[in-house]
C-alpha cells in the first residue's frame, strides 16, 4: 500500500531482514517469493504470449521506449512460480502457492531513469509501459537501438533434480525429518518452526544494445528455527540453507543437520548471561558473520551512492583503506550459491570482482547506469527483486578472502573480548558507513578461551574503523545465506573466515 | 474490471471445485513514484497492479494460493492449486473463516484529489523540497527528494456470506540530504505521509527538519561507558514498542514464545505507559473499516497504566485461544496469509513538555536514532546502537554517536518515569517523548 512508499524509497539504511516467528517482527513484506508446482502452469493459459514474446515485438517496444530520446532502454519479462510450506508446533500450518508474471520497460537518459511495468504481457501493454517510461527522456539525445539477438552467457548453476518434478510429499518429508531431529535433540527444545520455500524464476531480457537473454533460475530456501525453554530462559535460534539448485541440495545438507545446528544454538544460549558494554576486541567465527562485511563495507562499495558523490568510499579508489590482511571479493560465479544468478538482471555476465585487495580499494560494484556515470566497467551487479522494480547495484556472494591464521590461534591470542559465533543481521548507513549488528550467539573470551555465553548484544562501528582494525584473518572461509534489503529484496550469501576486529563497541546491559 | 462481482463468483467456483470454505482476497493498486536529485528528475515509476489470494479449507485443512493473472482459466487453475495444497497441511478445527459482521464506518480513507493533481505539480513539489533542504550552507549533497502516491482497493468475499470492499489512498513527499564538515558526513531525512493531499505538511517544514537532522549531528563526542537516563524521542519510540506488540501477538502467546505470555491483567510496565490501538481514526494512516479477513476493527486499550489488558488476535488465533477475533488480522497484500498486526497504535500522551524532560535530566542521552531489532519478543532482551545528544545538568551539550544501549524489557519498561505531551497522531505507530530513568550505555 502507498503508505510506506516513501520509506521504501528513501530509507537511508539497508537492512538484512530478520526472520521472526510467523506474523512476528519484520517479515519481508515486498511482493513475495513465488513458486511452481506442476509444469503445466506455463504460459499456455496466459493472456498474450507471456515470456514467448517474439523478438520483433520486443524490438518495437525498445524503439518506442527510445522514441523521445534516451541512451539505453530495456524490456524485462518475468514469470515466477513459488511455493512456501510452514510447519509450526509439529503441524503443517500453511501451504502457499503463487504465480506472478509481468514485464517492465526502462529508459535511461543521462542520469534519469523512467520505469513502468505491466502484469499482463501483451504488446499493447508493453507499448503503453514504454510510453510512460519514455517520459523522462523528453529532449534527451537520440540513439538508434540495435536489433536484439540471443547473446551467450556462462552459467554457474546446475540442476539435477528439478523442483517442478518433485512431489510435494518429498517436501513434507524433509520438513518432518527436520522437526523430529529438532525435538529429539533435547527435551528443552519446545518448538520448531520450519519454513520451506522454493521458486522458479524465468526471465527474459532485451536491451537497446541488442542483447536478448532467456533463462530460468530455481531457488531453494530452507529455514529452521527452534525455541528452547528451561523455565528460566528462552532462546529462539535459526539455521538456514539456500541454493540456486534442484532438490539435490538436501543430499548435501540433510534436514537433520540443519535442525541439529539450530537446536545446538538454542540449548547453548539458555545459559546466556548479560553481555558487557563498551569497546572490546571481537573474534567472529567463520561463515554468516560475513554479513558484517556485507553491510559495513559491501553496501558502501555499491556504485550508486558513489556516482552520487555521497558514498563513504567516494574518491578513495586505489587508496589504502584497510589492513594488509584484508581482501574482499564479490563473486557471482560460485556454483549454485544463493547469490549466483549467472548474469544479472540487465544481462551482464556475472564475474568475480575483487573490491579490496590487501587493503587497497580496487573496485566498486556497478549496474549499467552507475558504470556509465562513473566510466567504470559493468561488474554484473545490476539486480532487481522482480519485474516491479528496476535494477540497482546489488551484491551477490560477498566475502573476505581466507588468510593464513589458524582459527584456534586467533582465539588463543585474544586475551579478553567477545567471541561472536553467529549474527542475526544488521544494517548500515552507506553514506556515513555507520553499521550495527545483533549477535545471535556470542561468548566471552577470557585468557584466549571461549567461556560464558552472553545475551544478544548489538555491535556498532563505522566501516572505515572496522576494516582498519581487522588484524587477523583465518584460513577457514565459510558462507551463509541471507536476504538483503535495499528498497527491494535480493538473495545473497555472505562469507568470511574467522577474523579478529580490534575495538568494536558492544551493547551489553552490564558495565 | 468489476472485482466485486468477480470475488463473489470465485467463492462459488471454489466451492464447486471441492473446497468446504473459500475466501477470496483481491487487491488492486495504482502507484506513482517520482524521485528528483540535483534539480532534475532521477526516476519516474508508475504502475497498476493487482492480484487475488485464495484461502480454502478442505476437511479442516487450509491451502492458499495467489496469482496476479485475472484470466479466467488462470483463476481456476490457481483455485485448484490452493485446494490441492490443502491436502499437505494438518487439519485444525481452529481454521475457520469469519462471518460477515457489520463493520465500522471509518472516514477519510480515500482522497480522489491526489490522482487529479498534475504530474508537473508533483515533480515541482519534489524539486522545491530538495532546493529548500539544500539552502543551508552546511548541507553539501542531496541524496534525492521524492513524491509518492498510491491507491488501493481491497475486496474480501468468503463462503460465510461476506462480500465487502474499501478503497484507500496515501501520498508522501520527502527528502534526504547530507551535511559535511571536514571528514564528517551525516545524513538527514524527513517525510510527510498522509491519506489526503491537502494534509501534506508545508515543504519548508519538511526541508528544515531534514536539514537539521543532518547538521545537528556534526562534531559528535564520545562518552564513557556508564549507566544514565535515556530519553526516547518520538522518532525512536518504535524501537521499544515493536517488541511489546510482537509479544502480545495472540499466536506467539499461544506458542509460549512471548515474554508477556503470563502477564494478562498484571502490571509489567510503569503506570505512565498506556498503549491504545485505534483502527477507526478518521484519515488515520493505519485506519480501515475491517481487517485482513473482513472482521471489523475497533479502538482497544492494550496496556492500561502499565497493566496488560489485551492480546491481538486474528480468527485462527482467537479460535485457538477460545475467544473472539480482535480485528487484528493483518495482510501483506493479496499474496500473503492473514497475520496479526495493529492499526494506529499509540502511547497515550503524558503531561510533560519534552523540553522539561531534558531540563529535569541530570545526565543522560536524548535518543534520536536507534538501530537493531528492538526488544526481543521471545525473552525481552533489548540492545541497540544509539545516536543523539548528550545531556548534562539539564542541558544538551553535544551530539553523540556510536553508543549502545541495553537492558531487559522488565527493567526498562518499569523505569519509564516521565511521559511527554508531544504525541503526533499522523503516524500509524506513534508515541510522545518518554524517559527511562537509567539504562546501561556503552561507549569509550
Amino acid at each position: 500500500m502507498g503508505t510506506n512508499l516513501f520509506e521504501k524509497r528513501l530509507l537511508p539504511r539497508r537492512k538484512f531482514l530478520e526472520y521472526g516467528l510467523k506474523s512476528g517482527i519484520a517479515i519481508a513484506v515486498t511482493p513475495p517469493l513465488l513458486t511452481n508446482l506442476f509444469s503445466c502452469s506455463g504460459s499456455a493459459m496466459r493472456v498474450g504470449p507471456g515470456l514467448d514474446m517474439d523478438k520483433a515485438t520486443l524490438d518495437r517496444v525498445i524503439a518506442k521506449a527510445l522514441s523521445q530520446g534516451g541512451d539505453f532502454a530495456d524490456v524485462y519479462l518475468e514469470n515466477r512460480n513459488s511455493r512456501q510450506i510452514v510447519m509450526e508446533e509439529s503441524s503443517f500450518k500453511s501451504g502457499l502457492y503463487g504465480i506472478s508474471q509481468g514485464a517492465g520497460v526502462r529508459v535511461i537518459s543521462g542520469d534519469k531513469t523512467g520505469y513502468a511495468y505491466t502484469e499482463e504481457i501483451t504488446e499493447e501493454n508493453l507499448m503503453r509501459a514504454a510510453t510512460i517510461a519514455s517520459y523522462v527522456a523528453r529532449n534527451g539525445k537520440q540513439i538508434q537501438p540495435v536489433n536484439i539477438e540471443t547473446a551467450q552467457r556462462k552459467t554457474f548453476n546446475t540442476v539435477k533434480q528439478p523442483l517442478e518434478a518433485i512431489a510435494d510429499s518429498r517436501r513434507i518429508e524433509i520438513m518432518e525429518r527436520a522437526n523430529q531431529a529438532a525435538l529429539d535433540y533435547d527435551p528443552r527444545i519446545r518448538m520448531a518452526l520450519i519454513e520451506y520455500n522454493d521458486q522458479v524464476r524465468a526471465r527474459v531480457m532485451a536491451t537497446s544494445e541488442g542483447v536478448y537473454l532467456r533463462d530460468e533460475l530455481p531457488l531453494l530456501f530452507f529455514i529452521v528455527q527452534t525455541m528452547s525453554d528451561d523455565g528460566n530462559n528462552r532462546h529462539m535460534s535459526r539455521e538456514r540453507i539456500s541454493a540456486h539448485s534442484g532438490f539435490e541440495l538436501f543430499e548435501k545438507e540433510t534436514p537433520e543437520g540443519v535442525a541439529q545446528r539450530a537446536s545446538r544454538e538454542a540449548i547453548a544460549m539458555l545459559d546466556a548471561e548479560d553481555a558487557p558494554a563498551g569497546m572490546m576486541d571481537v573474534v567472529m567465527e567463520n561463515g554468516w558473520g560475513g554479513v558484517l562485511i556485507h553491510e559495513a563495507v559491501g553496501h558502501p562499495l555499491e556504485a550508486d551512492n558513489i556516482a552520487k558523490g555521497i558514498g563513504a568510499f567516494t574518491g578513495k579508489m586505489g587508496q589504502k583503506v584497510a589492513t594488509d590482511v584484508f581482501t574482499m571479493v564479490d563473486d557471482g560465479t560460485i556454483p549454485n550459491f544463493r547469490g549466483t544468478i549467472d548474469f544479472d538482471d540487465e544481462g551482464t555476465q556475472a564475474q568475480r570482482n575483487v573490491l579490496i585487495d590487501k587493503g587497497v580499494l580496487k573496485g566498486y560494484m556497478t549496474d549499467i547506469l552507475s558504470a556509465k556515470q562513473l566510466d567504470l566497467p559493468r561488474t554484473g551487479n545490476g539486480r532487481r527483486e522482480s519485474f516491479r522494480h528496476f535494477p540497482i547495484p546489488r551484491m551477490t556472494n560477498t566475502f573476505i578472502e581466507p588468510g593464513k591464521d589458524l582459527p584456534e590461534d586467533i582465539l588463543r591470542d585474544t586475551k579478553k573480548g567477545l567471541y561472536v559465533q553467529s549474527l542475526s543481521g544488521g544494517s548500515v548507513n552507506p553514506v556515513t558507513g555507520v553499521f550495527n549488528f545483533t549477535c545471535r550467539e556470542a561468548y566471552l573470551i577470557e585468557n584466549g578461551h571461549k567461556t560464558q555465553p552472553v545475551k544478544g548484544a548489538t555491535l556498532i562501528g563505522s566501516c572505515m574503523g572496522v576494516i582498519s582494525n581487522i588484524d587477523a584473518v583465518g584460513n577457514d572461509l565459510d558462507f551463509g545465506p541471507g536476504i538483503c534489503g535495499k528498497g527491494q529484496m535480493a538473495e545473497v550469501t555472505a562469507g568470511q573466515p574467522t577474523v579478529r576486529i580490534r575495538g568494536i563497541n558492544v551493547g551489553g546491559s552490564r558495565a | 474490471m468489476d472485482y466485486y462481482d468477480l470475488a463473489a463468483r470465485l467463492v462459488g467456483r471454489g466451492r464447486r471445485l471441492g473446497a468446504d470454505e473459500v475466501e477470496v482476497f483481491i487487491q488492486s493498486s495504482r502507484n506513482l513514484s517520482i524521485r528528483v536529485r540535483n534539480g532534475d528528475i532521477e526516476t519516474i515509476q508508475e504502475s497498476d497492479s493487482g492480484g487475488v489470494g485464495f484461502r480454502v479449507l478442505v476437511n479442516g485443512s487450509m491451502g492458499f494460493s495467489h496469482s496476479n493473472d485475472f484470466n479466467d482459466r488462470a483463476l481456476t487453475d490457481t483455485l485448484q492449486r490452493a485446494i490441492a495444497f490443502a491436502e499437505l497441511t494438518t487439519p485444525d478445527e481452529n481454521n475457520t473463516l469469519p462471518y460477515d459482521l457489520p463493520y465500522t464506518e471509518v472516514e477519510g480513507l480515500y482522497d480522489p484529489a491526489i490522482a487529479k493533481v498534475a504530474m508537473d505539480k508533483k515533480i515541482d513539489m519534489a524539486l522545491e523540497l530538495e532546493a529548500l533542504a539544500m539552502k543551508d550552507a552546511r548541507i553539501t549533497h542531496s541524496s534525492g527528494s521524492s513524491f509518492g502516491e498510491g491507491e488501493t482497493e481491497v475486496i474480501i468475499a468468503n463462503s460465510r456470506g461476506m462480500l465487502k470492499s474499501y478503497k484507500s489512498s496515501a501520498c508522501s513527499v520527502g527528502v534526504s540530504i547530507v551535511a559535511e564538515k571536514d571528514d564528517q558526513r551525516h545524513t538527514g531525512w524527513e517525510s510527510s505521509v498522509r491519506r489526503y493531499f491537502e494534509d501534506l505538511e508545508p515543504l519548508d517544514k519538511i526541508a528544515n527538519s531534514a536539514a537539521k537532522k543532518a547538521w545537528e549531528m556534526l562534531d559528535p563526542q564520545m562518552v564513557r561507558t556508564q549507566r544514565a537516563a535515556v530519553i526516547f524521542d518520538p522518532a525512536v519510540a518504535r524501537s521499544l514498542l515493536g517488541g511489546i506488540i510482537a509479544a502480545i501477538n495472540g499466536e506467539r502467546v499461544l506458542q509460549g514464545a512471548s515474554f508477556l505470555q503470563d502477564k494478562m491483567d498484571e502490571r509489567f510496565a510503569s503506570e505512565l505507559l498506556t498503549i491504545i490501538d485505534d483502527g477507526t481514526r478518521p484519515r488515520g494512516l493505519g485506519s480501515k473499516p475491517f481487517d485482513g479477513e473482513g472482521v471489523p476493527v475497533s479502538k482497544r486499550t492494550l496496556v492500561e497504566e502499565g497493566v496488560l489488558r489485551g492480546f491481538l488476535y486474528n480468527t485462527y488465533a482467537a479460535n485457538r485461544a477460545g475467544t473472539e477475533s480482535t480485528g487484528n488480522a493483518s495482510r501483506g497484500g493479496f499474496s500473503s496469509l492473514p497475520g496479526i498486526g495493529t492499526h494506529n497504535l499509540y502511547v497515550k500522551a503524558g503531561k510533560h513538555n519534552p523540553q522539561d524532560i531534558i531540563a529535569n535530566t541530570n545526565r543522560g542521552i536524548l535518543l534520536k536514532g536507534v538501530t537493531g531489532y528492538g526488544i526481543n519478543p521471545v525473552n525481552g532482551n533489548y540492545s541497540g546502537g544509539a545516536t543523539g545528544f548528550w545531556i548534562e545538568n539539564g542541558k544538551i551539550i553535544h551530539p553523540v554517536q556510536g553508543l549502545t544501549i541495553a537492558g531487559s524489557a522488565d527493567d526498562i519498561l518499569n523505569q519509564i518515569d516521565m511521559m511527554g505531551n508531544d504525541l503526533d497522531m499522523n503516524r500509524s505507530f506513534t508515541s510522545p517523548t518518554f524517559r527511562i530513568r537509567e539504562m546501561q550505555i556503552g561507549g569509550a
